[in-house]
């Protein structure tokens, strides 16, 4: 088995399940009111694959930027817990990479921001934290 | 100027001070902060003109592996904890058998590495995240 570093060298023997989304299923919202980024994200299964719809802030009220399938992480190669995704929209004139981590029931969400157009605008990166909703308390 | 997010119209994007801003709390040598990790034990980068270089070693059973060298344009980091304005780079390692995404940035003097490694060997590993911290040897 091939390894870039000894944290990858494992054996799973049982046969490979897609991961649980049932963790990120629903609505999350972004810790900071005054965010100029994503506002919330809202996950679900769409045919059978783990998916996410964003909403963005903007200038005159919030920016949908439609569904987009999502890749999901574990927390090591050997787990089958879901603990983190990759996902991309690409817009035409920018192309958004979200990064997300999962930890103590937030999501820790990393955005890379790259432009295509000739606008002059500098690539960018911002991490924000995102808390689901729920109604426990 | 098109736009999917008011942050996209951030005046700091176009200003060449933020081209300008100090690398040197990035580029150097970091070594990982935990002395037992199985994961990235060092990571090297470098300012080459308007890119960076980014070298990783991982830990293997007989010393460091020497990852392929990564290199990538910088990307502003606007929003840092205490209102720091800096840089952070997106690094992407290729392997045979995995790719490597990564992020890192810098926090208060800490180096952080968060990666994505995605598995195209079908041994059955699970797509993992995983995040370390780095310090600077004196």
């Amino acid at each position: 088995m091939e390894f870039a570093q000894v944290y990858d060298r494992v054996e799973n023997e049982s046969v490979a399940t897609p991961l649980d989304i049932s963790n990120l299923v629903g609505v999350w919202i972004n810790s900071n009111p005054d965010t100029n980024g994503i506002a919330r994200m809202e996950f679900a299964e769409v045919d059978g694959k783990p998916s996410v719809r964003v909403d963005a802030i903007g200038p005159d009220g919030l920016i949908d930027w439609g569904a987009a399938t999502v890749k999901l992480c574990a927390a090591s190669p050997a787990s089958r817990s879901t603990a983190g995704f990759t996902c991309t929209y690409d817009f035409g004139f920018a192309e958004t990479q979200l990064q997300a981590m999962i930890m103590k029931g937030l999501i820790v969400l990393a955005q890379v921001h790259k432009f295509k157009d000739d606008s002059g605008r500098m690539d960018y990166f911002v991490r924000e934290y995102f808390a689901v909703v729920h109604d426990r308390y | 100027m098109e736009f999917k997010q008011s942050g996209h119209l951030d005046p700091a994007l176009t200003d060449s001070a933020t081209r300008t801003l100090r690398t040197d709390k990035l580029t150097g040598r970091w070594l990982n902060t935990n002395p037992d990790t199985q994961g990235i034990v060092e990571c090297v980068i470098k300012q080459d003109g308007e890119l960076f270089t980014v070298d990783c070693f991982g830990a293997g059973p007989d010393g460091p592996i020497h990852w392929p060298t990564c290199r990538t344009e910088p990307l502003a980091n606007l929003e840092e904890e205490a209102g720091q304005r800096t840089f952070a780079l997106s690094a992407t390692f290729e392997f045979s058998f995995m790719k490597a995404e990564t992020y890192i940035r810098v926090n208060k003097g800490v180096l952080v590495i968060v990666l994505f490694a995605s598995f195209q060997d079908g041994s059955k590993r699970s797509d993992y995240v995983n995040r370390e911290f780095f310090y600077r040897p004196q």
